[in-house]
């Protein structure tokens, strides 16, 4: 998993890239399954892998542009900085692993038979409103999803634009009302 | 079934009632929008705007309710949380009925706006009572990611994409940082998620061992601190106000800032309660540093629009004041003036908006001279300006007074001395731009009020824009003298929280115990 994750972000090709996540995700899926939650493991191969990268893809190929990078000068002092402030956070982060004394859970992962009807009855009991309005809020990304993807009909706009311009008697184009400050 | 019908009779489902309300809204507010398309239009606003008033009615209804804890542990439907849901309704419906004429102009389509701010609305309402972390996180991103769509509303405008993609990238990381630091307090209390029992599991640790704690507080901080835009998370705060449609920022610098300080007080309060001394030693330094940099960079500022950007940022620091007072009247008082903030604050954007319907522009120089041509309009913005700073008979001035007065007695010396200093600086600013509007002479009117249009208000949506503005004023100017009634309730509100009541009485303990300390 660390390999992978290093060869995201230090390859140049942006393809290879994409398919190494992948690989990060298929080994963090690993790790939920050596943590008992096979519900997760599945849910995160399923929505990880076979969506959210397969969309990485198609977005990738979709531009397909070569362009060359101008060399920005002083280059290597920036990467240094950023390996260096990773670096420390890593280690911060190591430390309070390490040293955090974690109450663990006294359950024993043997008892929960199944993992999907715990989780249905969490969802179902103590979480049922942040559960709830998740539906809200999915609705509403679709729908802006959809205001922000749709074909706008700008000659209609335009035609009722040009009713309340006259009416209002704006002389400016509508688009740079909204800060002309510039 | 037995376990459905155990958990239904659990859930005390009445207490989201305005919640509730406010999604029939969102919900018919699209159908209806579907059915009816363009011809729904001249109605349509005032529909969100009676489902927002009546949410409020809900919430009045909701007041003192004996019990107030619902779904089991994720809400918390107490006196506390409905002022501050009050608020955001109260911000949401007014900021629509400013946005009718500007969003018309733009061409856009007014439904999906209306419905977009609902789920912001909706979501900066549940965030105020959310008391459980999945709830905070769940409610936190409706109301991110709602902001993210309405700032990128005007699609064609190239600032307003650039707004939208760097409120997005921020956003999302400061997110996921927020989500990072309370998995850490997940994990630290061994899997409980309601903040008001977690700290009964929390442990802190001596030395090394409380490092977990920190950064879980730190990271924390730096997700709310972002959404109320405190130094140094405020990068964003300038470009997304420029870049998106006015209503938009009047919403966000009023509604989300409220849920946003609605957030820190439960969460900091309860969670955090083993580490009071760090947060309040972190919210210090945010106050100073937003004080100092909003103030200060706002007098540089050419377009009236950062200009109130950066000065939101400021008011941020003053508001934080109460909150690292951390008595009752540090609490009445974030309360009190996040209420006056409503109206002073979406005045003087209502002014803005106006401007810019009738000439396009929003650059303080452009202002000059507009005393001659639109009394209104100059009197609106002076007001509402010259309360934003603070000056005597307004409401600014109570408000500020009252939040000085709980820091002075909380003992905060400096931090009240540099809030002090600072609001002098801001009085230079807001003082600029009134006495360019008044004081100019005719030969030095700017171009732009030359060719001001005649003032008529029967045009469509122009009404709304002046009922708002005179509602707004009204309230702007009376508020201070008459803010007894407002007082008392931030009060109550605050005294009858049981989340605030636990930390207020172990800081009295505290304070007499030292005192006892010192008469020996």
């Amino acid at each position: 998993m660390i390999g992978t994750a290093l060869g995201v972000v230090l390859l140049d090709k942006i393809v290879y890239s994409a398919f190494l996540l992948a690989g990060v995700f298929l080994s963090i899926s690993g790790l939920y399954i050596l943590l008992n939650a096979d519900f997760v493991a599945a849910a995160q191969i399923l929505v990880y892998v076979g969506a959210v990268n397969v969309l990485i893809l198609f977005a990738i190929m979709l531009v397909n542009k070569t362009e060359n990078f101008q060399e920005v000068k002083g280059r290597w002092i920036r990467q240094i900085a950023t390996a260096l402030v990773c670096f420390g956070l890593f280690a911060l982060l190591a430390t309070m692993v390490l040293v955090t004394p974690w109450q663990l859970s006294v359950i024993s992962p043997a008892i929960i038979e199944n993992t999907i009807v715990t989780i249905g009855k969490h969802f179902f009991s103590d979480y049922l409103l942040p559960f709830e309005v998740l539906s809200v809020l999915l609705l509403m990304a679709m729908v802006g999803a959809i205001i922000l993807a749709r074909r706008d009909l700008i000659p209609t706009a335009q035609k009722t634009r040009e009713i309340y311009t006259t009416s209002l008697t704006l002389p400016e184009k509508p688009r740079d009302l909204i800060s002309s400050g510039k | 079934m037995d376990f459905s019908g155990q958990i239904a009779s659990l859930l005390n489902a009445s207490a989201i009632l305005p919640e509730a309300i406010v999604i029939v809204t969102l919900l018919l507010v699209l159908i209806i929008d579907l059915i009816f398309g363009r011809k729904s239009v001249p109605w349509l606003p005032y529909f969100a705007i009676a489902g927002l008033l009546a949410s409020v009615i809900a919430l009045f209804y909701g007041w003192d309710n004996p019990n107030p804890t619902s779904f089991l542990g994720s809400f918390t439907s107490d006196n506390l949380s409905i002022v501050f849901r009050g608020t955001v309704a109260l911000s949401t419906a007014i900021t629509i009925l400013l946005s009718i004429a500007y969003i018309e102009n733009t061409g856009t389509s007014l439904a999906e706006f209306v419905g977009i701010l609902l789920t912001a609305t909706l979501g900066g309402m549940l965030l105020c009572g959310a008391s459980e972390l999945v709830m905070i996180f769940v409610s936190l991103e409706m109301l991110s990611i709602s902001s993210y769509l309405l700032t990128g509303y005007m699609k064609r405008d190239p600032r307003s994409n650039e707004a939208a993609l760097k409120y997005l990238l921020i956003g999302a990381a400061s997110s996921a940082i927020f989500l990072y630091g309370s998995s850490l307090l997940y994990g630290l209390s061994g899997g409980v998620t309601n903040i008001n029992t977690i700290t009964a599991t929390l442990q802190a640790g001596e030395g090394l061992e409380s490092l977990g704690l920190a950064i879980a507080l730190v990271f924390m901080v730096a997700g709310i601190a972002f959404k109320i835009s405190a130094v140094p998370f405020h990068q964003w705060t300038p470009d997304v106000y420029e870049g998106s449609p006015t209503p938009v920022v009047a919403f966000l610098s009023v509604g989300s800032k409220a849920a946003g300080f609605a957030i820190a007080i439960r969460l900091f309060v309860t969670a955090f309660a083993s580490v009071t001394e760090e947060w309040h030693f972190i919210f210090t330094a945010l106050a100073i540093l937003s004080m100092v940099l909003g103030n200060v960079v706002a007098l540089a500022q050419t377009s009236m629009k950062r200009m109130l950007a950066y000065s939101s940022i400021g008011q941020a620091g003053f508001v934080m004041i109460g909150l690292v007072a951390d008595t009752q009247a540090g609490y009445s008082s974030m309360i009190f003036y996040l209420f006056i903030y409503l109206f002073m604050n979406l005045g003087a954007f209502a002014c803005i908006i106006l401007f810019a319907l009738r000439t396009g522009t929003d650059k303080i120089s452009d202002y000059a001279g507009l005393y001659q041509k639109d009394p209104l309009l100059t009197l609106g913005l002076s007001l509402c300006l010259l309360s934003l700073g603070g000056i005597p008979p307004l409401a600014g001035f109570f408000g500020k007074i009252y939040i000085f007065w709980a820091g002075w007695q909380a003992g905060l010396y400096g931090l009240v001395l540099v809030a002090l200093i600072t609001s002098v600086i801001s009085i230079y600013y807001y003082i600029r731009v009134v006495k360019m509007m008044v004081v100019k002479e005719p030969y030095e009117m700017s171009d732009i009020v030359k060719k001001y249009p005649p003032v008529r208000w029967n045009m469509p949506g122009m009404r709304p824009i002046q009922v708002g503005l005179v509602f707004l004023l009204i309230a702007t100017s009376l508020l201070g003298i008459l803010s007894n009634p407002v007082v008392t309730i931030a009060n109550k509100s605050v005294s009858s929280s049981l989340v605030l009541k636990a930390s207020l009485e172990a800081r009295i303990n505290n304070i007499s115990a030292t005192e006892i300390k010192t008469v020996l």
